[in-house]
């Protein structure tokens, strides 16, 4: 190229940098605070329902015709949701209604980023129908910061066309899950016979819990953490095993989460896995070919029976910066109570959080909600309400465990240990 | 400078001028660097948490958040080594395999260096976020090539998580920061290369000298400057890797022994909201580099002066 | 900074040398040093190369993430359809095109002024200056995410396009006066004097005399403030915290792979759709990034 033929070329480019910036400063302005002209801005989470936007179109349709606002919904990723909140608390950029997972609202009220609803929530009579457990999590300082919304529940989600080859039958005991585990792997050596997750707390509790252990208890102001008790290392012995010792789970899962998991089965490629109410939807959304191919079951405890698994769920929390707080609650009322709630629920997988729509829920016979159900009512539990566990889940304390463990960095004693005594110093807040 | 306007005009104009032409500048670095160093400074004598944040309160606890940190055992054994050792190996690294390629470069003819230099030029236009996924996915336990071809070779019988282990973790951010640090080096180096004299080499050769002791005795000195600029930079640009290690699996917290003061800082601020705290990392490891790049500093400004 | 510097511009220099190179290298070309210098040679396109093949290869691949193969297995342009519609990478490259631009132009504007400043003019505090230059370029990005962060909120730029610009400029400003001030330098003074005999005024000198004279270096340092600009990441995360819509190319990415993390088709198409048109960009101006470099990290 020659020296006459470049200059041209500087100065056009300098002419589109010109425009360009003089637009990039045109648009730079339109954030989210679009409070107070009639628009509600809410941030929902992503993957709980497959048909989301459809669902928000209708919902949007039926709230302009209800309070004539507009409303403009966000969805957020479940994984860096945490972080963007607490920058957006920081930064004041919060929305005016969320969709706060259930061991961040204490959190995010301690905060003092969220209003108080006990007084709309009575206002509109419905106090008495809310799900006990969802209330209990919401609650912070005695008063409701979160109104309930969905739960959901893991269980045992299995490939049937895969246990029907191998020829297993579902699991009720530990024993038997080991040996379904060995059988899928002499039939599919190149598959996972069963995924063990580094980075999902939630799918290793219910092993401790099924072995008699404790995640943590509360006794007087102070926390402890049980996770290094011989019950509980039982527990994550057992299931750290089955990848370690049985060789029945993945090198890569060392490090994956919850969603991998999901990917994974979603693609055919797992026997079990601990995954919750609310994924045969999304399976059959990533991968149809999966129709009719998949079952659950409680997850078994040692000897028999249904161990406990995580309640999870959410709220709709509002923020303080919301300027209109009646507007922001006809919004929470609409879509937790009546038509929309139970919508949700039944597109989503999950529990809703009324006691009045939850029974109707709980009569399914559908054979991938009933087992759902099953670990709903009969093995469900809830990990510490402090509002501290929000920084235990950030700083991944059970995650170091489990990968420690799972890498062969340490064994379970050591790495239980070092896990409780870390989530008993954050807990307590003592840090 | 010769002065052929009348004297006293330009010389007002010239005491009047250069801060004329710096004051746009200089404001920017002091508002938007220099008082943010200051407030980090401050930040870190506080338990700055979300509240204070919001309501802008402080709330001073003098040095409890230094004392905390070097009272960590964690920051002793894992993540000072971490940040130092990985930043001595990278820039080593970075600046000798760029330095030999630089030196190949000079060695071919124009064809041959015009590709070799595209393809160094591909490499440095990965994005450092698009890097790393590219390596993740390269190692990834289960389907990534590395360990297909390792096995397909029968020199591993089952696959490896390579992000697990410390070591293979790091030597993997390594591999993904030297490919995408060296092109910098090859190329600076390479202009400078094609600087020195001929004659001065060709009198060495004469002498007998060997290409390497040739190589060390008259090119490199000839090259100190280049050396120091490119040190200087290398260091400052690897003692900063973040997203690197932040974007690998179990590099955002949950695998404890690849923490670096970087990944550190940000995880206590923004995952425990303790800013205060996460501020105090922050400026151990400000100070760190400033102590390590001090030295070079001078040596170039003095250079400068002469 | 003395007028006894040559008149010489680096770009033209590094220009004619390896001609004359080349003539002295074939007197003593031994096929086992050719031999040597090949395999060297194939092992640096292999290293340079293989993560940017392996990105395309996947990219284009159906089958990317079930099996591995060198070359696409089932070849299909599928995940880039994908990426650009569902993923959003559409609105995000337009993101960070505009952020990149906007850096480039101010930072480059306001670089080139401080460092005629520094290279042309000997004043008290010059030394001073030079070294804070210097030293704020090494401050961890990380120590100014806090405050960096609680600055813009003040500004009431959060979420913004503006805000991140605003930031990268003086992420990019040190290193542009650094370069800058090498080729300002190079200009000889006797050019500036001539055009005052001429009875130019300053203004006028910078504009004629001056500013053609860097220009090359302006491409240069408008290369790294881009470069910059497109890959940061820390910032654009905390600042622009929910508003996917002003998402830049890096953090799109990682928020694709917090959704697809095992999709590994798409995230590499995503991936090559951010890095190829830099790339292209990086190997047209290569020369010019080259003498950038010459005539401001190196100073003969």
């Amino acid at each position: 190229m020659t020296r006459a033929m470049r200059r041209p070329v500087v100065a056009a480019t300098g002419a589109l940098l010109l425009a360009a910036t003089t637009a990039a400063c045109g648009s730079g302005g339109g954030g989210t605070e679009s409070e107070g002209d009639g628009t509600l801005s809410v941030w929902i989470m992503q993957g709980t329902n497959p048909d989301a936007e459809d669902f928000f179109a209708d919902v949007s349709t039926a709230f302009e015709e209800e309070t004539g606002a507009t409303l403009d919904v966000e969805f957020v990723e479940w994984a860096d949701a945490h972080d963007r909140f607490v920058t957006s608390i920081a930064g004041g950029t919060t929305p005016d209604v969320a969709e706060t997972g259930t061991t961040w609202t204490p959190e995010f009220a301690d905060a003092g980023a969220l209003a108080p609803l006990d007084e709309y929530v009575d206002g509109a009579g419905v106090t008495e129908d809310l799900v006990e457990g969802l209330v209990e999590a919401g609650t912070y300082d005695e008063q409701l910061y979160g109104m309930p919304w969905y739960a959901g529940v893991r269980s045992l989600v299995y490939n049937t066309e895969m246990f029907e080859k191998a020829g297993v039958e579902p699991p009720t005991t530990w024993a038997e899950l080991e040996e379904a585990a060995a059988a899928l792997k002499e039939e599919y050596p190149d598959k996972i016979a069963v995924a063990v997750p580094g980075d999902a707390e939630f799918t290793v509790y219910p092993w401790v819990w099924g072995a008699g252990g404790d995640v943590a208890t509360l006794d007087g102001d102070t926390w402890t953490s049980g996770l290094d008790s011989p019950e509980s290392q039982e527990g994550i012995e057992f299931w750290t095993g089955l990848a370690t010792e049985g060789g029945y789970s993945s090198e890569g899962a060392t490090t994956w989460r919850e969603t991998d998991v999901l990917d994974a089965f979603a693609a055919g490629d797992v026997g079990m896995a601990v995954m919750g109410s609310w994924t045969p939807g999304a399976i059959v959304d990533a991968n149809a070919d999966m129709e009719g191919k998949f079952a659950a079951v409680p997850i078994p405890g040692k000897d028999g029976g249904i161990a406990p698994s995580v309640l999870g769920g959410s709220h709709l929390s509002m923020f303080e910066t919301a300027e209109d707080k009646d507007l922001a609650f006809a919004f929470i009322e609409m879509m937790t109570t009546g038509e929309f709630a139970q919508q949700w629920g039944e597109q989503s997988g999950y529990f809703p959080g009324q006691v009045s729509l939850l029974d109707e829920t709980l009569k399914s016979t559908d054979p991938l909600v009933a087992p759902f159900a099953e670990q709903f009512v009969d093995g469900g539990a809830s990990v510490p309400a402090a509002a501290t566990y929000g920084a235990v889940q950030a700083k991944l304390t059970t995650s170091t465990m489990m990968q420690s463990i799972l890498s062969g960095d340490a064994d379970v004693a050591t790495a239980s240990k070092a896990a409780a005594e870390e989530m008993t110093s954050i807990l307590n807040g003592s840090e | 400078m010769t002065e052929t306007l009348p004297r006293l005009g330009r010389a007002r104009a010239a005491l009047v001028r250069p801060w004329l032409l710096l004051a746009p500048a200089l404001a920017v670095l002091a508002v938007l660097l220099l008082w943010p160093l200051v407030r980090v400074f401050l930040f870190s004598l506080q338990d700055y948490g979300l509240r204070e944040i919001t309501t802008g309160e402080p709330n001073w606890i003098g040095t409890a958040n230094y004392a905390e940190i070097l009272a960590s055992p964690e920051l002793w054994t894992v993540v000072l080594p971490n940040t130092v050792g990985f930043a001595v190996l990278s820039v080593a690294g970075t600046v000798a395999f760029g330095t030999g390629v630089a030196v190949l470069l000079a060695s071919l003819g124009t064809f041959w260096r015009t590709v070799t230099s595209s393809a160094i030029m591909a490499a440095w236009a990965m994005p450092a976020v698009t890097g790393t996924y590219v390596w993740v996915w390269i190692f990834d336990a289960d389907r990534g090539v590395f360990n297909d071809v390792l096995m397909g070779l029968g020199l591993l019988d089952d696959p490896t998580n390579w992000f697990t282990n410390r070591w293979t973790f790091y030597a993997i951010v390594l591999l993904n920061v030297i490919h995408h640090g060296f092109p910098f080096v090859a190329v600076t180096v390479l202009a400078g290369l094609l600087g020195v004299p001929k004659e001065m080499l060709e009198a060495a050769e004469m002498d007998g000298a060997g290409s390497f002791r040739r190589f060390f005795s008259i090119v490199v000195p000839q090259l100190r400057q280049v050396f120091a600029v490119v040190i200087i930079l290398s260091t400052i640009w690897d003692f900063k890797v973040f997203a690197q290690v932040y974007l690998m699996p179990g590099g955002a917290g949950s695998n404890r022994s690849v923490l670096n003061l970087g990944v550190w800082s940000y995880v206590e601020s923004f995952g425990q909201n303790r800013y205060g705290f996460g501020s105090a990392i922050a400026v151990l490891l400000t100070l760190l580099l400033l102590v390590v790049t001090a030295v070079y500093v001078r040596t170039v400004l003095a250079e400068e002066e002469r | 900074m003395s007028t006894t510097r040559p008149l010489v511009r680096p770009e033209v220099s590094t220009g004619r040398r390896p001609l004359r190179r080349s003539g002295r290298r074939s007197s003593r070309r031994s096929p086992l040093r050719q031999l040597g210098k090949g395999v060297l040679v194939a092992l640096l396109l292999v290293f340079t190369l293989f993560p940017v093949y392996w990105m395309l290869n996947s990219s284009l691949d159906a089958q990317a993430g079930h099996t591995s193969s060198f070359w696409p297995a089932e070849p299909t342009l599928d995940h880039y359809v994908f990426v650009l519609t569902e993923g959003g990478f559409g609105t995000f490259l337009r993101n960070s095109l505009l952020v990149a631009l906007g850096t480039v132009l101010i930072s480059s504007a306001l670089a080139l002024l401080a460092s005629v400043a520094v290279a042309r003019f000997r004043f008290r505090m010059r030394t001073q200056i030079l070294m804070l230059v210097l030293i704020v370029q090494m401050v961890p990005l990380e120590a100014l995410v806090i405050p960096l962060f609680v600055q813009v909120r003040d500004l009431q730029l959060l979420e913004t396009l503006t805000g991140l610009i605003v930031v990268y400029v003086a992420l990019a400003l040190p290193f542009g006066i650094w370069m800058l001030r090498g080729f300002v330098a190079a200009v000889p003074v006797e050019l500036e004097e001539a055009a005052y005999l001429d009875g130019a005024s300053w203004g006028r000198m910078f504009w004629s005399v001056l500013l053609p004279l860097v220009a090359p270096g302006l491409v240069a340092t408008s290369i790294f403030s881009f470069i910059t600009a497109w890959n940061e990441f820390i910032f654009a995360m905390t600042m622009l915290g929910g508003a996917t819509e002003n998402y830049t190319v890096a953090i799109g990415l990682r928020s694709f792979f917090g959704v697809h993390s095992n999709d590994w088709g798409a995230i590499m198409a995503a991936s090559t759709i951010i890095t190829v048109p830099v790339m292209i960009f990086f190997i047209l101006v290569q020369r010019r990034l080259a003498s950038g470099l010459t005539a401001g990290a190196v100073k003969e």
